[in-house]
């Protein structure tokens, strides 16, 4: 029947690249144990790189013997700087995973070093993330994949790439995701008006202009994108990071709760309940962790319309956040936990993580016993701490209660691992720079080889902001052009 | 040739390479015809080249003509096909009946093996002409209504397109004096691969002309759509607003969607000796005296004869869904399509789906595999993907956009990609054929060891050809293989500095030009081959045609399993072209694939018979008769193997 013959065929090519399956190829690599808090994570590559891979991480010319685990410091090649002592593994093709040179790498599974390892190999040539599914598709094209094993991968790729799409659609909310999405718009836009000034310009209205457009816009997004990724690497200004919100009633010093965290006067405070209107953001690097802290508008039933949209937006932002900073007058609340409990239960969504600040705590006077004893109970008041952003006091205490819960949502398997996604992200955005570069050198020699770097710099780009097809395309030229005859 | 006068462009100059490459006849039959030859896109790069010609009608079909009746063991029969024979399935192809032949306008019937449909605009045509309409297939020939109602009645999901060809002018009546004349190429380019030149003397070719509309053809347009019929339902419907159109605009389109701006007009000559223009641009369905004072609004028209209206033609077309890659039918057994009736408008879609289910219909009788181009082969596999993978909504037309691999898939290299297919696998190239290709690869090869074992530094290069600029910051040593893609360097030069072994390639003028685009685009086809392979390796992982796609135990959404259900992908690399399709989808159906892979190599371990032997019950004559019947509809979509009497 035809599929005998049909699949026979296919069953004669996996032969084939059975016999040189290592012969070419790019090197993918991933996690492969999974996210979030771990004591150990695996870090696998897949092709014929991974041997080169090896070597360069453990600074060693040998390579240890097949499928033994050996003991190693890994380093990152470009700078010699340490980044663990872990377990490697070396499995040579075709007894492997997916039949092809395979290394893993066993390393403590804290955040820093899981994306110390991973950008160093991101930076190794022929190396790159993995797009998902993609070791398990290796696998099969590979001959190499069992049907009992295929039958829990299939799940645990659903699984990963579940996350990963939620992961990314969390990330494409936020200013980031806005920033990609119009890259993207821009990009597939000047694709779209070069691929009809190739298809149609000669027997149809597509103007000489039409290029000079390109190429401005190609040069905007060129440099835009350089300065991100420069930008990217700076510590402070991390991006897509844990969304924390300032949140609580107006005028208890939420806009200078955020001012003394980012250490300068970003937004603006006064006596005035109500002063801030907008979500004001700013990124921070709290112990090690990149927050984007939002200052939000007091909550109350406002009758003022701009105000009454500042408490929408307020409301809005604490729907989506990691982490809510609830912030109350210490001179207005019950010194007693469930009367505090009952005063955060009011503001933050149920199941929020959750830090609750008393400000204003230098306007106490006398007794604060009670209160910090109701502070340090424990539910139903979440971990608490007193405050005053005029004086400072109390800060230490909020930044290590912080630590704690960053650390814990961070280490949480289900908010998945923003270390893979940022360094899948920057080596796509750098391959995409790459290519706009190459556009400008073919330009005025080869329009045809000038197009393809934009794909390819679309292609990069869409495997951050999804795949923009040939009809995608056509719909532009047709929508924007008159052409066809 | 029963639409317009030429032939090639940007994306169908590429197929009509493709199909030469494969020793279909339109590429040679155009270089015997041609009365202007030009090649689109000269200063984008010779990936997007476009091999475009005028050609004289009453040539082609001369030609044509000549190379049909003289194919040995061919007989043609012209008639109507009112009717299809069709007899038991065969037990282990999905379909439920099996083709055995048609039945003729008198009645006759003729037997064969394999039946390939190239309906054109025939089934059930309809003719608009301002409010009047007529069943027609085009202006003067009776519609094929029988055999629609016999596809319909098999269950064969039909659409309807529209599409329309512009009035014909009178050339003595019209002034050229005052417009834009586009001469032709000097010397022009041939499209086959086997002619050295063309047939007509270069400074005896034919110019074409550029006028412009202007607002008073717009406002005749609109103060008139009421007489409109084809318009008010294109631009009315329900469904058919959108899209409809988009590839080949009737004027009254162009006017509707982009308003209050000049559209170009060519005036391209139907053949040397003919009076008759062509206005390409001017395709309406306006009643006939408005068309006259469209015309005759125009600058250089003025005094225009309208030879013959133009009109629009409504026809049935099949979802091109309920193929397979190789054109056969999924419902009905040794049932091929080709051309308009899957959806396609232009000659050049029409000869490549024509030449592969030639190949096709023959192989199958034979019981051989089919023969697929992929998208990574060629245009022609691009879209044949496209149509039996996506289907289309309105007439299909080729653009070098819609290919992903367009700097491998070059209109210089289609030799190289198909003929040594063509002749192994699918049996259609002639030993001529083959043996120049064969001599070419090797002389690429050749030449390509030879450029890149010449190595020397920058400073040396410079030395040696002075006439190259080469930026100095290179320390690493060049071969004349970079060298070559300087916009400056050629063989000519190169040979000239390193006599020794150059002199031998840069002496074979058509090898010198190959190599330069080789080098040119070496370090992109270098770098897509990696991404080739992929999709290689994801179209060799085929899916069952059978495969019910809501019963099968794989863990599948409903919303992914009635995509597939619908656009029935007959390998994993169709599947990751369907919007929407999940990368975990593809994994699960991945793993479902390698299940019925295991289940038919134990299968296999059984002896078997095969039941197609050829000869069994056809001739070998049948068989080839089969094969070329196909060559001649690739050639003629709109007028041949279901044929309406003329």
């Amino acid at each position: 029947m035809a599929l005998r013959g049909a699949l026979s065929a296919a069953g004669r090519r996996w032969a084939q690249q059975r016999l040189c399956c290592t012969a070419r190829g790019d090197t993918i690599f991933a996690v492969s144990s999974g996210h979030g808090r771990c004591g150990v994570a695996v870090i696998r590559t897949s092709g014929p790189g991974s041997r080169g891979a090896l070597r360069s991480l453990t600074g060693r010319p040998e390579l240890p013997p097949p499928r033994v685990l050996a003991l190693r410091r890994i380093r990152d090649p470009a700078t010699a700087e340490p980044l663990d002592r872990g377990l490697v593994v070396w499995f040579p093709g075709p007894q492997s995973f997916t039949g092809e040179d395979c290394a893993e790498l066993h390393v403590h599974g804290g955040p820093a070093v899981v994306s110390g390892v991973l950008r160093a190999l991101g930076r190794l040539p022929g190396l790159r993330p993995a797009e998902p599914g993609e070791f398990t598709r290796r696998a099969f094209h590979r001959g190499k994949l069992d049907l009992t094993a295929a039958e829990g991968l299939g799940d645990l790729i659903h699984a990963e790439t579940e996350a990963q799409r939620r992961q990314a659609l969390r990330q494409m909310e936020g200013e980031l995701g806005r920033l990609y999405q119009r890259w993207s718009e821009t990009l597939t836009q000047a694709l779209a008006h070069l691929e009809a000034y190739i298809d149609f310009s000669e027997d149809d209205n597509v103007e000489e202009e039409v290029l000079s457009q390109v190429d401005a816009a190609v040069r905007a997004l060129e440099q835009e994108l350089g300065a991100h990724l420069q930008d990217g690497r700076r510590g402070e200004l991390l991006r897509g990071g844990v969304r924390a919100v300032i949140a609580g009633p107006p005028n208890v010093g939420k806009s200078s709760l955020l001012n003394l965290l980012c250490r300068r006067p970003a937004a603006i405070v006064s006596p005035v309940a109500g002063t801030t209107r907008d979500v004001v953001e700013v990124s921070l690097n709290v112990t090690g962790y990149p927050v984007v802290l939002s200052d939000t508008a007091g909550l109350r039933d406002a009758t003022d319309p701009v105000e009454r949209e500042g408490v929408s937006r307020a409301r809005d932002r604490l729907q989506r956040a990691d982490l809510v900073l609830a912030v109350l007058d210490a001179t207005a609340v019950p010194a007693e936990p469930a009367g505090l409990g009952a005063a955060v239960g009011s503001l933050v969504p149920p199941a929020a993580p959750c830090i609750l600040v008393l400000n204003k705590a230098d306007l106490l006077g006398g007794d604060t016993g009670a209160l910090r004893a109701a502070c340090a109970r424990g539910p139903p008041v979440p971990p608490a701490t007193l405050l005053s952003c005029k004086t400072g006091d109390g800060i230490d205490r909020l930044l290590e209660l912080l630590g704690q819960q960053l650390a814990q949502l961070c280490g949480d398997p289900l908010a998945g691992s923003p270390s893979l996604t940022q360094s899948r992200h920057s080596q796509h955005l750098g391959d995409c720079a790459a290519a706009l570069a190459r556009y400008g050198r073919h330009r005025a020699r080869d329009l045809g080889l000038a197009a393809e770097q934009l794909r390819l710099a679309r292609r990069h780009l869409g495997r951050i902001t999804g795949h923009v097809g040939a009809e995608d395309v056509l719909d532009i030229i047709f929508r924007d052009f008159c052409v066809g005859k | 040739m029963s639409c317009n006068p030429s032939f090639g462009g940007i994306g169908k100059g590429h197929l009509v390479r493709e199909v030469d490459a494969l020793d279909g006849l339109c590429g040679r039959v155009c270089d015997l015809a041609g009365v202007h030859y030009k090649v689109l896109n000269r200063c984008k790069g010779p990936a997007v080249w476009g091999l475009r010609a005028q050609v004289d009608r009453g040539l082609y079909r001369d030609n044509m003509r000549k190379e049909i009746l003289n194919t040995p063991l061919l007989t043609v029969h012209e008639a109507s096909v009112e009717d299809l024979l069709l007899t038991e399935p065969e037990p282990d192809h999905p379909g439920k009946c099996r083709v055995r032949g048609v039945v003729l306008g008198d009645g006759s019937t003729v037997h064969t093996g394999s039946v390939i449909l190239t309906t054109g605009t025939f089934l059930r045509g309809m003719i608009h002409v301002g409010l009047e309409k007529h069943p027609a297939g085009r202006l003067g020939d009776q519609p094929s209504i029988g055999l629609a109602q016999t596809l319909e009645r098999l269950g064969f999901a039909v659409g309807r397109l529209k599409t329309g060809t512009p009035p014909r002018l009178a050339k003595d009546t019209i002034d050229f004096s005052g417009l834009e004349e586009r001469t032709a190429d000097n010397p022009p380019v041939p499209f086959s691969f086997l002619s050295k030149a063309v047939w007509i003397k270069p400074e005896d070719q034919l110019s074409c002309y550029l006028t412009y509309t202007n607002p008073k053809a717009q406002q005749i347009v609109q103060d008139n759509l009421h007489l409109n019929n084809h318009v008010r339902e294109t631009t009315k419907g329900p469904r058919l607003s959108e899209t409809l159109y988009l590839y080949c605009p009737s004027l009254e389109a162009k006017v509707l969607r982009f308003p209050n701006r000049e559209h170009q007009v060519w005036l391209e000559p139907e053949g040397l000796e003919s009076n008759v223009i062509y206005p390409q641009g001017l395709s309406m369905t306006l009643p006939p005296e408005l068309q006259e004072q469209v015309i005759k609004s125009i600058r250089g028209l003025e005094k225009a004869k309208m030879l013959q209206p133009g009109y629009g033609v409504q026809y049935d077309y099949l979802d091109p869904r309920q193929l397979t890659a190789s054109l056969e039918s999924r419902l009905v057994q040794r049932l091929f399509f080709a051309g308009q009736i899957n959806g396609t408008t232009g000659y050049e879609e029409a000869a490549a789906q024509g030449v592969i289910a030639g190949i096709n219909a023959c192989l199958r009788v034979r019981g051989k595999p089919p023969f697929i181009v992929s998208r990574t082969e060629g245009y022609i596999g691009v879209l044949i993907d496209d149509l039996t993978t996506l289907g289309t909504n309105e007439p299909y037309r080729m653009f070098t956009s819609r290919v992903e691999f367009r700097m491998s898939l070059r209109p210089d290299n289609a030799d190289a990609r198909l003929t040594h297919r063509g002749f192994e696998e699918a049996g259609c190239v002639s030993q001529q054929r083959y043996e120049q290709a064969v001599k070419m690869k090797a002389a690429l090869e050749d030449g390509i060891a030879a450029l890149k074992s010449l190595q020397f530094s920058v400073s040396k290069w410079s030395q040696l050809i002075p006439e190259v600029r080469l930026s100095s910051s290179r320390r690493s040593p060049m071969s004349a293989f970079d060298i070559l893609q300087y916009p400056e360097a050629n063989m000519e030069i190169l040979a000239r500095a390193i006599p020794e072994p150059l002199r031998k390639f840069a002496k074979w003028r058509e090898l010198s030009e190959r190599l330069k685009i080789e080098a040119a685009y070496e370090w992109c086809v270098v770098n897509q081959q990696e991404e080739i392979e992929e999709v290689r390796q994801d179209e060799a992982l085929q899916l069952p045609e059978d495969l019910d796609y809501f019963a099968i135990d794989a863990s599948l959404s409903t919303e992914v399993r009635e995509k597939l259900s619908s656009n029935r992908p007959q390998t994993i690399g169709a599947v990751s072209r369907i919007p929407g399709i999940t990368p975990a989808a593809i994994v699960n159906l991945l793993r479902f694939v390698k299940n019925k892979h295991r289940k038919a190599e134990k299968l296999k371990a059984f002896p078997q018979t095969d039941k197609y032997l050829p000869g069994k019950m056809y001739s070998e004559k049948a068989a080839s008769q089969t094969q070329i019947s196909a060559e001649l509809s690739e050639e003629e979509p709109e007028s041949t193997f279901v044929k309406t009497p003329v």
